[in-house]
Order: C-alpha cells, then structure tokens, then sequence
C-alpha cells in the first residue's frame, strides 16, 4: 500500500450533491477532500443542511462502514463525538458543518459506509502556515482568534481536547476557525471524558500516564488551555516551550516539569505580555491554570485587539451563568484564603476570572450571606463554609446536588465539626470521611490518590470531596426510586447507589438518616426556591 | 506520573504483599544491605551495603553497580535468554527491556529484582498522517504474553458473541497452553495486574467499599481494550500453537 491517505477517494467521485475534487489533508481517523456543489440535484440524503450551500466545501470521509479494511470499533465513538458538537454548536470561530452524508456505494467497499461531513472550505492548517513560515507576523492575531475559539467552545459547555496547529484551520479571509472535533467532549459538572488519543507535546503533564477509566480519560477545560500556552509558544518563536529534539523528551520534561524539578524557561524571543500568557497556561498543576475568559482578555490586551478579524472579541460576553454576587464572591475569597484554601482553584473555570479582592462588604458579612437564594442564611449553617459549600454544589451539574442538600448532610454527618474524628467508624472530618473511601475522590482532576489519605481532612478537601462522590452517585441511582432524589443521594452517600437501587428507595436501615437529611434540607432550602 | 515500577525480591515476611516503588522520571531508587530509609533494603548478608541505584528515564531506566567486585546480569524473562550485564562500577548503564530481572549474586543465593518499564511505545501499523500524530494513550507489545493474554481474554467477543461472559482463569491457561506451555493461574494472573498497570486501569470506586475487589478488573480490561482495538480478531493468531508443535 503506498497510499497514505486513511480513506483513498477518486476525484470525480460523487456524493450526495458533491463531486470530490483535490485530497487536502489526511489524519489517523479519515482525510478530508475539496468538493463542488455539482448545481443539479438539491437532494436530500444527508441531514442537518440549511439553505445557502456553498459551491465549494471540504469533505471529510470517515470510513465507519464494515467493508474498510480498519474495522475501528472506537472510529464510531470518535465520528459521533464530531458530528453531534457540530450539529449542536455553530460559533463565528468553530468550522461549520453544513451537512453529514453516508456513502451508499456497494461498489467500492472501502467507501461503502463511510461517513462524510460537509465543512465549510479552509484556506490551509496553521500547521501547514508554521512549515512554510516559522513565527508568521500574524501570529498575535491568529493566536487571539484561537483563543476565542476556545472561549465559544468552553462557554457551551466543551472541550477540545486536541489543540494543536494541524487542528486550526484559516479562511480565505484570514480568520481563524477550531477544527477536528473527534476528541472533544461535552462537559459533566467540572469534567469531560475524551477518547485515550492525545498528541504529546500539547497533552498537559497531568494526564500525560493518567489514569483511563472505561469511559476513557478525563479532562477539564483546562487541558485546552495547557494546549494553547504550547501553541503560543511555537507560533510566537518557532519553538517548543518545554526543552528536547523529540517529544518523548519534551514530554519526559512536562512530567519533570510538573514534579517540580525542573523550572519553565521559556524563549527569550517571547514578547513580555505573551510571556506572562504563556506562562498562566502552562502551570504544573490544573488548579493554577488561568481560566479561558480570563485568559481571552489577556490575550486580547496583548494584541491590542485592533485587527479587524479580532473585532469579535471586543464585546467580551460577561453573562454569568450562575446568579452571581461578584463583590461577594471576591470578599469572601479573603475568608476562603484564610481557610488554607488556593484561590486559584475558584479563578481557575472562569467562573470569576481576574477578580482581585474589590471593595464593598467585609468578608465575614459577604461570607455570611453568600448564596442566600439557595442556601438560607438565617438557619445554623456556618459563615465560613458557606461559600464552599454553594460552590462545590455549582461544580456539579445535577439539580440534586444543591448547596441545601450538601448543608444538610454536613449537619447530619458531624453537625459541621470540622474536627470530627471517629476512629471506632474511621470516619473523620466535616463530611465524615472514611480515608479508603476518600482516596477515590480527593483529587480534582479524578484521578484517585496515591496513596490512602490520613486525617484530618479539612473542610477545603471534605466538602469538594463530598460534591464530586455527591456528582457521581447522582446518575446511577434509577429512575423510578421512591422519595426525594436529593435524600436518595444522600442516603447512597452513607452506604451506596446499589443498595438504593435494590431497595427501590430508602433500605430501612437508613429511614432514620434520611429524615434527618430530608428534614435539614427542607430547613436550610430558601422559600422562594425550588 | 511514575514510569518505572520496582519489585523487591520475595521476602518471607512480607510475601503477601510485596511493597512496589514507583519511580517517575528522574527519581533514583538506591538498593542494597544498609541503604537510606528511602531506598530499597535488601536483608541478606551477601549483598554489599550499597549494592546498586535504579534511575528512572522517562520510559527506560538505567543501573549503577555499587558494587566493587561483582557483576550484575539483568534479564529479560521473555526474551529467550536476552539479557545484558552490568560490570561493577559502571554507572547508568541503559536497560532497554520492558521487564526486567536483576539478578543479585549473594553468597550462593540469587536475589531477583524485579522492574518493570510499563511505559515503552510501539508503533502502530496504521499511521499515514500529515502533521504530528494524535497518538493513542496506549502501546502494547504484541510479542508479549501479557499480549496474549489479553487476547484470550478477548476472544469470545471477538469471535462474535459482544456479551459473551469472559472466560475463567482455567479457561484462559489452557487456551494459552499450546503457545506457553508453562503458563499457570498465577502467572496469568501476573499478566493481568500488569495490564492493570500498564493500561493504567482506573479502578472503579466501588473497589474502595468493603467487598470482593478488584473482581471486575478483567472486565474492565476487556472493554478497554475492545473499546480502543488494542486486540483485534487478527490479532488472535498470538493464541494458535507455534507451527513446528502443531505439525506433530
């Protein structure tokens, strides 16, 4: 075989209205081909379309029928992860999709099956600019449309999960559009699970060797933003941040680099904004990372935003999703700091990016009210965990985990005493947890840790612990169980989702805990809310 | 973020549960009679106080022999007899095997060190990619037994039946008996920690609860591996018998 392209399509080949012109680029899953709109048949084989079809596109062949030579279970699962972000999501800085078709060609069996989608037409990758012309002077501007990309990408709720020059494609009018979808996720409270594919030298340290469940790997926006600090490193200077001639070395740095043994020397050719950009993209942990709207206005500060192409991102989207109390919030991150608790961890989804303590309120009283339309204020629930206790239940995205629920559980698990210790149980801490059990939730980023934890563990580490098994729990429990669905997660919190799932509600063992959470929850629950 | 795992030779105290040390790239792992609390205590009289270092690489490691007289020989115990030695007072010679056997002479006695570099990459077959390529998280040898166990573990879904149940271990030996006549529960069940590790399971937080554990490991196993094609129904040619017993 001396044909390097993934899937070989003859020019002349038609599929649906579209007859195959030039091969454009090919990657590991499929290869993408120009195409003309052949002007006759307006059919309708594929779906998704809308009107306005321009005459020339990209098609990009995906061979998932069962006459290719690669029957790839995992191609399906790649395709569709594709195909259903494109459908879903149109934004000004992510390549359309105008249609998918499926080649019905018995006659060719390695086309046969094979899924096509039709992409609006690209000029050429940013990799394929790099290789004509290292360090291309538009580099800034195309750095910041790249940059908003990723901020529309995360602000609906994905994330990439592939960043790197091959999958940013230009326009003909010089505009920058995210392309290559197969490994992208939609987000599941904090995380998303992507396909164990990634390429190293834009693979963050942290999921370099991670653990992979069945689901496959999780990530978090964050690994987007690693991807970008190494993209605006080589656009800007040609060269790779992390030292080494391959990327096995490059990624053996990241890991020594992560560790803490070897330090970040980034390019001296690097301009002085950019590399305090970089810089925030590339920390060794996650937690530190710059947040993606708080880095979008950085960068745009960089490049002066005076491009034309970069208009976009002057009218910087501010909506909130949350009903936030900015003030608030930045006040009483003074009160978590003075927990022991990063506050880089709350800037870190952009939830509140770049806010700096703000005058207005002291910190006790913004503390004390912190989340009042969800969390009473007026009940025993202590000032100080309030905002942790709002935030981890934002973290998730089911309505069950609610700051009410998790205040109601703290108050039965140990009556908020942050010093619990039950050797007799070993259960220890605020959200009283048994250190084995905890192993599996104490990281963010999921993983579980290395080794069992040892008491005491702050409220800091319980609580968030506490939201993330709370987060799990939640979609395994059935449909049909009887009671509270907040109370059935508590209740699988003391023993498991199983046994509530076999009970089909609450096992009698557990009806006395569960009143006591049901009754807390209804106490600590605003009237106006739900 | 470790890359190397190092298996102190049995003890009889602690059999049961051999402690591992993991080492991540650029950690260093001394080993030898009278070593500092971090390294690797080997009781035995006939090895030097500080008999050798470990140092971990990236996806390789290299020795050191610290001692003044003796060799090392490290062992690849699949390959056949490959193996390399290791004169004394050679420093950070390169070991290039994925498993290891450092094999200690001790007054009459011989100590095997176990280590394992369940990070080494190997190509896949498929790659024709403009660009750098998105790369698989995982890289199998498929020479290796734990290849073929995996295979076995595979083939009643492969072979059709997608819910088929997993075969037992006794099943998974005798099929593995034609290729690997020594093959045994324990040495399978070797096979499949080590794929545990190198495929870097994540065990499910159930396993944290009181109960049988780890007992899905070989299911999880599976799916991953079906679920990415890191065994396909051709690769199930790893199980037939070499072809001169077949012949006989």
């Amino acid at each position: 075989m001396t044909e390097p392209y993934a899937v070989p399509v003859p020019r002349g080949y038609r599929v649906g209205a579209w007859e195959v012109r030039e091969p454009l680029a090919t990657g590991a899953f499929g290869s993408v081909y120009a195409a003309r709109h052949t002007g006759g048949t307006q059919d309708t084989v594929g779906v998704g379309g809308g009107g306005g079809l321009p005459d020339t596109v990209a098609l990009k062949f995906l061979p998932t029928g069962t006459g290719t030579p690669r029957q790839l279970s995992h191609l399906r699962d790649l395709v569709e992860r594709e195909v259903e972000l494109l459908r879903r999501l149109r934004r000004p800085r992510l390549i359309r999709m105008y249609e998918t078709l499926t080649v019905d060609d018995p006659g060719h069996p390695r086309l046969d099956g094979a899924t096509v989608l039709v992409l609006e037409r690209a000029e050429g990758s940013l990799a394929a600019l790099l290789a004509a012309e290292p360090r291309p002077p538009a580099g800034p501007a195309l750095l910041a449309q790249v940059c908003e990309g990723l901020q529309q990408l995360h602000r609906a709720g994905w994330v990439h999960g592939d960043l790197k020059p091959a999958n940013v494609l230009l326009m003909a009018d010089g505009s920058v559009r995210l392309a290559d979808f197969n490994m992208a996720a939609e987000l599941e409270g904090t995380h998303a699970y992507t396909p164990a594919f990634a390429t190293p030298d834009y693979t963050p340290p942290e999921l370099l060797w991670s653990e992979i469940g069945e689901r496959g790997r999780r990530i978090r926006p964050s690994a987007d933003v690693w991807a970008f600090g190494v993209l605006a490193h080589l656009v800007l200077t040609g060269s790779f941040p992390l030292p080494g001639g391959t990327a096995t070395a490059r990624r053996d740095a990241a890991v020594a680099y992560a560790r803490g043994t070897h330090e970040l020397r980034l390019s001296p050719e690097l301009p002085a904004p950019w590399r305090e950009i970089v810089r925030a993209c590339l920390t060794r942990t996650h937690a530190d990372r710059i947040g993606t709207d708080a880095l979008l206005r950085r960068v745009t500060g960089a490049t002066g935003a005076t491009s034309g192409t970069a208009r976009l991102s002057l009218r910087l989207p501010r909506a909130r999703r949350r009903r936030g109390v900015p003030a608030a919030a930045a006040a009483a991150l003074v009160t978590l700091a003075a927990l022991g608790y990063g506050i880089a961890r709350w800037v870190d989804d952009g939830r509140d990016p770049g806010a700096g303590p703000r005058p207005g309120g002291t910190a006790s009283v913004a503390a004390a009210s912190y989340g009042a339309a969800e969390l009473r204020t007026d009940r025993d629930v202590p000032p100080a965990y309030r905002l942790l206790i709002v935030e981890t239940a934002h973290d998730c995205g089911h309505e069950e985990v609610s700051p009410a629920l998790i205040a109601a559980m703290l108050k039965v698990e140990s009556d908020f005493d942050p010093d619990l210790a039950d050797p007799a149980k070993d259960e220890y801490g605020i959200a009283r947890w048994t250190p084995s059990v905890l192993r599996w939730w104490m990281n963010e980023d999921g993983t579980p840790g290395e080794t069992v934890p040892q008491p005491p563990f702050p409220p800091a580490e319980s609580i968030p612990a506490m939201g993330r098994y709370l987060c799990w729990i939640t979609p395994r429990l059935d449909a049909g169980l009887r009671g509270d669905r907040g109370v059935l997660v508590a209740v699988a919190y003391r023993t498991s989702y199983r046994k509530v799932n076999d009970a089909g509600g609450v096992p009698p063992k557990y009806r006395d805990y569960a009143d006591r959470v049901a009754h807390h929850l209804k106490e600590y629950t605003p009237s106006g809310g739900k | 973020m470790y890359s190397i795992i190092v298996v102190p030779p049995p003890t009889t105290e602690d059999e049961p549960a051999r402690t591992q040390y993991r080492l991540a790239p650029g950690e260093r792992l001394v080993f030898g009679r009278s070593v500092p609390e971090d390294g690797l205590r080997i009781g035995h009289d006939g090895v030097s106080r500080r008999a050798g270092e470990i140092a971990a690489h990236g996806t390789f490691w290299t020795l050191s022999n610290l001692c003044a007289h003796q060799t090392y020989v490290v062992e690849n115990p699949e390959g056949a007899g490959e193996h390399i030695k290791v004169a004394p007072g050679r420093l950070d010679a390169p070991v290039p095997f994925e498993f290891s056997r450092i094999v200690l002479p001790a007054a009459g006695d011989l100590l095997p060190v176990e280590v394992w570099a369940p990070r080494h990459d190997y190509l896949r077959g498929e790659d024709g990619t403009d660009g750098e390529p998105t790369a698989p998280a995982f890289s199998v040898d498929r020479t290796k037994r734990y290849f073929a166990v995996l295979a076995a573990l595979c083939e009643p879904r492969l072979r059709g039946a997608p819910h088929a149940p997993l075969p037992t271990m006794d099943q998974v030996v005798e099929r593995l008996r034609p290729s690997w006549p020594a093959a045994s529960r324990t040495s399978v069940q070797w096979n499949i920690d080590y794929l545990a590790v190198k495929l870097r399971l994540k065990p499910g937080p159930e396993t944290a609860e009181p109960g049988p554990r780890l007992n899905g490991k070989k299911e999880s196993l599976v799916s991953l591996a079906l679920r990415f094609d890191l065994v396909r129904e051709d690769d199930l040619v790893v199980l037939a018998a070499p072809s001169g017993r077949a012949l006989r």
